[in-house]
């Protein structure tokens, strides 16, 4: 464990924007949470009020760039602190984005309520969204305790995530070929399910931003072409 | 509430009272030292007073005789008795050439030398008048003393009024003292081979002293080894600043004149004595100036790739100089005014002639100020204060030579 | 890489008894700003000092190990210390001109080792000497003036033009900077960028954002151990020793 500063200060600033993207995070899995609900027993008031709620989520995100730009002007942060303090800039974009995939989510129950449900893809949908909260859940602890072997798991289990977005994909095919007509709720559907696959995908960002805070290393990214791992 | 002309809870009123009493302390310290140095000078002066003028008697001497046979002394003692015939007693003549220097014979053998055209006839010369006279001519003679207890009699009394009478008799600035040289005669007493002498003796001194004490304090602060030696180096010459002078004197005596056989009162031998004296004081004084440069020149200097040498002559010394020439100069002030260790070489002697050179007897102000304080003549006592005042003339000289000096080379730092 | 100019192999230094320096090895590279940092007390100074051996001047100072510059081993009884300060200025952290005119200062070091044979050569090697210093614009016209009628920060630049007039292969910094004012300290930032191209440059600061500004190796020092030694870039982002990031953090170590 790093030593505390010797000005207090800049640990309780630092630790300000840790408890911030924390926070941040535990919204956005309740509105992924409710935006999913509302896809199951329709409810347009709730709809309007996660639509509504996703500027609170965005009020976040900028709080958060903003005690990261003071934090750089006061305390010019080198190494870890650096980290430390560029990191969450990148955590909160990711988690806005993930705001907006539920927000997105929540509109088109508007359109799916009036089209005759679907409800095994939908089934699967639920899925999704349990996961993806969990790993959500998952890489805020991880963040929160610097932990790069949670980080690491919850990119394993957006594997899972893939496999049901493929099973969904597959199963909309299927049911394409059978029954055209009911082909615009099933793009629907698939719109819904590439909401929660990207959600899944910038889960893994975050995790990778958690690592990088720890150890300095980009996990996806090189630098020298040699180095391209070509198992991956 | 802040009230900042509280007065209780800072001790104020004590502190202000203490601030006061050290204020007062210190004006009064001041002011008694200006005091006793105003009754000092205002004691000097006042007993000086008298030979800054001088009384000269207007005498007819036929010159015309030829000085081989008839001396000069002669020649002035008829010239007298003709300006008054009618004295004619032995006692009398005595007294009517006491109204002359008794010296002199050796005015007008001054005057015809620097003007030979005076020879071969009747001239009126003004010779200086005896020192009783000139006494009297002041006032400084109490007349109501029986005649017996007075050094004048009523007769010259009565010739000294005619003489005022008629014009022959007059007080003129006292150059003489300034450019003659020593005599048994107050009157004609100068100081001038006194100030010659002490003039030689202080450059023989500063000659010696200036260039060794510096380069002894250069190399004993920047060069020597720090060690045991330089430790033992360093407390003998503070010793050294401590002996009394006579003991260098004795020194001079043994070895100078002694061994080395120099010639005896010269100032050749008086500078040596004084510059062995002066050493330590200015070796000190040096070693002080060169530590209270500031390290980072010399410093620049050897990052620069200066050889110590370099750096010391090129950076330490210049900036040092005007502390050296402070001490330098305190140095000498106490040289001038040092009489016991010339007493020892030899300068104590009674000596007449301006010294020429270096080689030469000669003698010094402050020897000059002990044999005129010792005579009991009461002219010589008015001599005696016009020396010093020379000699504090001489050294607030050397004083301001040395302001200027610094001042000069202080402006470049 | 090139070869390092300046080699130290387990330094030691002393005060008396006691130990400032302990088993440094350090390579110098050449036409690079190399900064040494640390707490105070650290050594960093010390080490600097050692390179040019100003230490000889303090007696109770010694040292052993070995400290070669380009290949030659600086103790060596053969070297002659005044050539080698001739070849390794220093520039320290009080600005110290010579109560001197400004002409006089920079042409000190060329006068001492009769580096030019004319007067007019010596005329122009000041100009030049003041030019790369950053300095002639402002003094150009006033070089009779003394050095010490100048502000801090350009009498700093005096003492860096009067250390580059002799050419030497590397300049020694002690904290050049921490005497100077924001604006001065910039202008003598920039400087030593433009120097580095013909000179090395070892620099002791306290600040590390300075040191991570103008170095491109940096040396971290603590209770006269070399910790840690690399680019600078690499220090202060991943440095690899926790008492290297608690120094550059900030934090208690």
């Amino acid at each position: 464990m790093p030593h505390q500063h010797i000005v207090k200060k800049f640990d309780k600033n630092l630790e300000k924007i840790k408890a911030t993207i924390v926070e941040m995070g535990g919204l956005v899995g309740i509105q992924v949470n409710d935006a999913t609900a509302v896809l199951l027993s329709y409810d347009a008031a709730e709809v309007d009020r996660i639509t509504a709620y996703d500027r609170i989520i965005n009020g976040l995100n900028k709080d958060i760039n903003d005690r990261a730009e003071i934090l750089i002007v006061r305390r010019q942060p080198m190494a870890l602190d650096l980290r430390q303090t560029l990191a969450p800039i990148n955590i909160a974009g990711e988690l806005e984005r993930i705001g907006d995939h539920a927000k997105s989510t929540a509109k088109r129950a508007h359109i799916i309520h009036n089209l005759p449900p679907e409800d095994a893809t939908l089934d699967m949908i639920a899925q999704m969204s349990m996961i993806t909260q969990a790993m959500l859940g998952d890489v805020l602890t991880a963040y929160a305790n610097a932990d790069i072997d949670l980080a690491a798991k919850i990119t394993e289990k957006d594997n899972e995530v893939d496999v049901l977005y493929k099973q969904i994909v597959q199963t909309v095919i299927e049911t394409l070929s059978k029954t055209p007509d009911t082909a615009e709720s099933l793009i629907h559907i698939t719109l819904i399910a590439r909401n929660f696959e990207r959600i899944g995908d910038h889960i893994c960002n975050i995790a990778r931003y958690v690592h990088q805070i720890a150890t300095g290393e980009d996990l996806k990214a090189s630098v020298d072409p040699a180095d391209l791992r070509m198992d991956k | 509430m802040i009230d900042l002309t509280k007065q209780s809870g800072f001790n104020l009123p004590g502190r202000h009272r203490a601030e006061k009493r050290f204020q007062w302390a210190g004006r009064s310290a001041i002011a008694i030292s200006l005091l006793f140095l105003a009754i000092m000078v205002g004691t000097i002066f006042r007993d000086a007073s008298g030979v800054f003028r001088q009384t000269q008697i207007a005498v007819q001497v036929d010159l015309s005789a030829d000085p081989a046979s008839v001396s000069y002394g002669r020649m002035v003692k008829a010239g007298l008795r003709g300006m008054f015939p009618d004295v004619t007693s032995r006692r009398d003549k005595k007294r009517l050439y006491n109204l002359v220097s008794s010296e002199g014979s050796f005015e007008v053998a001054r005057m015809v030398t620097e003007n030979p055209d005076l020879m071969g006839g009747t001239q009126t010369l003004w010779l200086t008048a005896s020192d009783d006279l000139d006494l009297y001519v002041r006032g400084k003679v109490d007349t109501t003393l029986p005649e017996r207890q007075r050094r004048i009699s009523d007769a010259e009394i009565a010739w000294v009024g005619e003489l005022q009478a008629t014009g022959q008799l007059r007080r003129v600035i006292n150059w003489g003292f300034l450019t003659g040289g020593d005599s048994r005669e107050p009157e004609l007493a100068g100081i001038l081979s006194a100030l010659v002498g002490s003039a030689y003796s202080l450059a023989v001194c500063f000659a010696l002293s200036f260039p060794i004490g510096i380069g002894a304090a250069i190399y004993l602060e920047e060069f020597a080894p720090a060690n045991r030696l330089s430790d033992l180096i360093e407390v003998n010459i503070n010793n050294l600043a401590a002996v009394p002078s006579i003991v260098f004197g004795l020194l001079g005596l043994s070895i100078f004149l002694g061994y080395m056989g120099l010639p005896r009162s010269s100032p050749l031998v008086g500078g040596m004595v004084l510059a062995l004296m002066t050493l330590p004081t200015i070796i000190i004084a040096a070693r002080a100036a060169l530590r209270a440069v500031p390290p980072s020149f010399k410093e620049a200097a050897l990052a620069l790739g200066a050889s110590p040498v370099q750096a010391v002559f090129h950076h330490v010394f210049p900036v040092a100089m005007p502390g050296m020439l402070t001490g330098a100069i305190i140095g000498m002030a106490q040289a001038l005014g040092e009489t016991a260790p010339l007493l020892m070489i030899g300068m104590v002697a009674f000596i007449v002639d301006i010294p020429e050179s270096i080689l030469e007897p000669a003698t010094a102000l402050p020897v000059q100020i002990f044999l005129w304080a010792d005579s009991p003549e009461r002219a010589f006592t008015e001599k005696t204060a016009a020396a010093i005042i020379v000699l504090l003339i001489f050294l607030i000289t050397m004083n301001l030579i040395a302001i200027l000096l610094r001042r000069k080379l202080e402006t470049r730092f | 890489m090139a070869d390092p100019i300046v080699t130290a192999r387990g330094v030691d230094i002393f005060y008396d008894t006691t130990q400032a320096i302990i088993n440094v090895d350090l390579d110098i590279l050449p036409n690079k700003v190399t900064a040494l940092i640390g707490p105070s007390g650290c050594g960093k100074s010390t080490f600097l000092r050692a390179i040019n051996r100003m230490n000889d001047l303090i007696p109770i100072c010694r040292m052993t190990g070995e400290m070669k510059i380009a290949g030659q081993d600086i103790y060596d009884p053969k070297v002659d210390v005044v050539a080698l300060r001739a070849q390794v200025g220093m520039v320290f952290q009080k600005p110290n001109p010579f109560p001197k005119s400004i002409f006089e200062n920079v042409a000190y070091g060329l006068k001492i080792h009769k580096m030019t044979t004319s007067k007019t050569e010596l005329q122009d090697r000041v100009e030049w000497s003041l030019k790369n210093a950053g300095l002639w614009d402002e003094v150009a016209d006033r070089l009779d003036q003394p050095g010490n009628s100048l502000s801090g920060g350009q009498q700093q630049r005096l003492c860096i033009a009067r250390a580059i007039a002799v050419k030497p292969r590397v300049i020694l910094m002690d904290e050049p900077c921490s005497a100077l004012d924001p604006i001065a300290t910039a202008v003598v930032e920039e400087l030593i960028d433009n120097l580095r191209k013909d000179y090395t440059i070892v620099i002791v600061t306290h600040s590390m954002q300075q040191a991570a500004r103008i170095s491109q190796r940096t040396a971290f020092f603590h209770l006269g151990t070399l910790v840690e030694f690399g680019d600078t870039k690499t220090i202060f982002t991943t440095p690899v020793d926790e008492r290297t990031q608690n120094y550059i953090t900030g934090r208690i170590g």
